[in-house]
This record gives C-alpha cells, structure tokens and sequence, in this order.
C-alpha cells in the first residue's frame, strides 16, 4: 500500500517556496532530500532551525564520488514537531575540497567536522578544532577517500605472516577434506 | 634425568611451580576479546582454579592479554604497559586479529602481526576464542612456564632494538625510549 507523504510534500513545497535553485524531494516515510548549492546550504540550515523547528542536528557525512570527481556533503537534521527528517545535501570540488563551517549553529557540528577534514581531507575555512580526531600521526592521504589504496599502504607499513601471503580462501579445501558440503547460498562467495 | 645439562635446578623448578600457579593477569581490554574474560573468570569456567586472576595495574601484573585487534593508536600504550610490567612477564595473544590481521587483514589502521612489536608467549585462535579455548591456552603457557620456555620478556631485552625498528615503523612521532628493564 502506498504510504501518503503529506507531511513530507508539505515541507518540500516550503523550502522550495523558500529558496530559488534548490530542488527538494518527498522521497520516502519521514524523509525529505533537498539538494543546494554550496553557499545556500547554511541558511537552509539556519532556516529550517529557526522557522521550521529542525532543531536537533542528527548527523554529517560526506560521500566520496570519485567518478565525477565531487564531494557530497549531507546534512540530516529532524524536527520533533514533525518527527520528519531532513537531508541538506550538497556537492563540492574534489580537488580543492572546502565547506564553510558551520559549528555555530549547532556545537555538534564541530566534532563532524573533525572527523570528515580528517577522513576526507575537506577543509572548513575559520574552522578552530583540534587537528587530530581518531588518527594519530597521520602523514598519508586521507583514509576514507575512495583513491586511497588501502592494501598498498598495508603492504608497506605492516607485516605478514609467513606463509599466509596469498590470502587463499581456504573454505572450499577444508569442506573437501571433512568430506562437507558448502550450502548454497554460500557458494556465491566462493572464490575458486 | 640427573644428568642432564638442560635440566632445571631445584631453584629454578621452585621459581617455576610457583610462577606457573599464580598468574596474575592484566586483561588490557582491546577488541572483542575482553568480553570473553568475564566468563572465564566467573563461576562456570572459574580460570582462578588454575590460579589465574585479575591484577590492577601493570605493576602488580604477571600476564598480560591482549584481546583482539589493535589498532596503532592503542599500541603505543600497550608498549608501555608491557614496559612497566615487571618480570617475570608473559603475553597472551587473542584470537586472529593478533595472529595474522584477522578480518582487519587489509585495514590501514591496525597492525598484523603482534609479535613484531612485542613477544607473545602463547597464542590462541580463533575468532573469538570461547573460554574453552582460553582455559587451554592458559594450561600451555603454564606448561611453557614449567618447562621454564616461557622466555619472551628475556627476548624483549635481548632484542630490543629490533622490537623498537619494528614499533618506530609504525608509531611515527612518539617517544620510545631507548632501554626497557
């Protein structure tokens, strides 16, 4: 049965009365997307907190789109009103990664905002926060960027155990030794 | 028997049955592993029979387990718990996060391979180990113990530098001093 999303519809049409060049989107239960600019995501934020009553930040990702080489930064925040979630989102360059920051409206934002500088290597101009968040001493590229080759900087820093360098998935050779049949929907993850 | 060089002297075989029967252990409670302690501790598998209990700081402690994955963060701080321990001082390594990386195998922030950067007496697979497991890995470093083969804080002296090239490779920029008691 199709769920009506009144409630959802209703904001979208406020914040699209609200802005130009934005593009919001009733897309399921208790969520509405709204898709800015860069520059407009601030007073979205600033908007909906003070006039709608989406008082309570609930989180701040960034997604790494590497093919289109952009950034996306979401903002979700929720009204207890309404009980209705909002998702901010925006894209950003890839190669000069910068938001503006934003831990005034809410403090929360701050340790956000250390996490996807250190992550994510995005930087918040004005932004006064302590460098490091969870790494210490961290001098590669940022860990959660999709070019950042994980293995090859695993190959370089740690060692192996002798003898375990092929990674063999020894799943198949164990059954056949006991005499055991892999179940079927394990065979998908076979790699031999 | 009398006549065998390597046999341990009375002395020795005294240091040793009471080394092996009073383990006191320092359960540094990294990853998964540490929930495994409470029930080995407590009622139904009760490793104090066998003269395993808790010590409170890394003074005071014999054996030190570590349970699960670590990452490079935290072993700056088990290195310096292993230092303060004082002798005789033994490792347990948990499961196969400590043996080979585990499922950790390609994570850029924990290490693979515990005994690169400090020596472990005993390992025991598994992922995680069930009390079961424990218990039996506790009765082999007892029986290493006994044998007086038990020799990883002597390694650590012995090779120290060695242990510190292999810790410095991953700990960049933190104090590491340059001897160990």
């Amino acid at each position: 049965m199709e769920t009506s999303l009144i409630k959802e519809e209703l904001l979208a049409q406020q914040l699209q009365n609200a802005f130009e060049n934005i593009v919001t989107e009733a897309v399921r239960k208790d969520t509405v997307f709204a898709y800015a600019s860069k520059e407009q995501v601030s007073s979205i934020l600033l908007y909906a907190k003070e006039k709608l009553g989406y008082k309570s930040l609930a989180h701040m990702s960034c997604i790494d789109w590497l093919e289109s080489d952009e950034f996306e930064l979401v903002y979700i925040i929720w009204s207890p009103e309404t009980k209705l979630n909002l998702f901010v989102k925006t894209r950003i360059d890839r190669q000069n990664p910068e938001m503006e920051n934003m831990d005034m409206i809410w403090r929360q934002l701050n340790t956000y905002q250390r996490e996807i500088r250190e992550m994510f290597g995005v930087e918040f101009p004005g932004f006064v926060g302590e460098k490091e968040f969870i790494l210490e001493d961290w001098e590669d590229a940022p860990p959660m960027r999709r070019d950042f080759d994980t293995l090859e900087y695993v190959n370089d820093t740690f060692f192996e155990r002798e003898g375990r360098e092929d990674k063999q998935d020894v799943r198949e050779r164990i059954a056949k030794r006991s005499g055991e049949e892999i179940p079927d929907f394990a065979k998908k993850y076979s790699r031999e | 028997m009398y006549n065998d060089k390597n046999a341990q002297t009375i002395v020795e075989y005294i240091q040793n049955f009471t080394r092996k029967n009073s383990l006191f252990m320092l359960a540094y409670g990294t990853g998964c592993g540490a929930i495994e302690l409470p029930a080995t501790l407590t009622s139904r598998y009760d490793a104090e029979r066998l003269g395993v209990r808790g010590a409170a700081t890394p003074r005071q402690a014999d054996l030190l387990l570590i349970t699960g994955y670590l990452s490079t963060k935290t072993l700056k701080r088990v290195i310096r718990v292993y230092e303060q321990m004082q002798d005789p001082k033994y490792v347990i390594g948990f499961g196969s996060c400590t043996i080979n990386g585990g499922m950790y195998w390609d994570s850029y922030n924990t290490i693979k391979l515990l005994d690169k950067y400090i020596p472990v007496d005993v390992y025991i697979n598994g992922c995680m180990p069930r009390p079961e497991s424990v218990i039996a890995g506790f009765k082999e470093l007892q029986s290493l113990i006994a044998a007086g083969k038990a020799d990883g804080a002597a390694k650590y002296k012995e090779n120290l530098e060695w242990y510190r090239e292999n810790q410095k490779k991953v700990l960049k920029n933190w104090p590491l001093v340059e001897y160990n008691w």
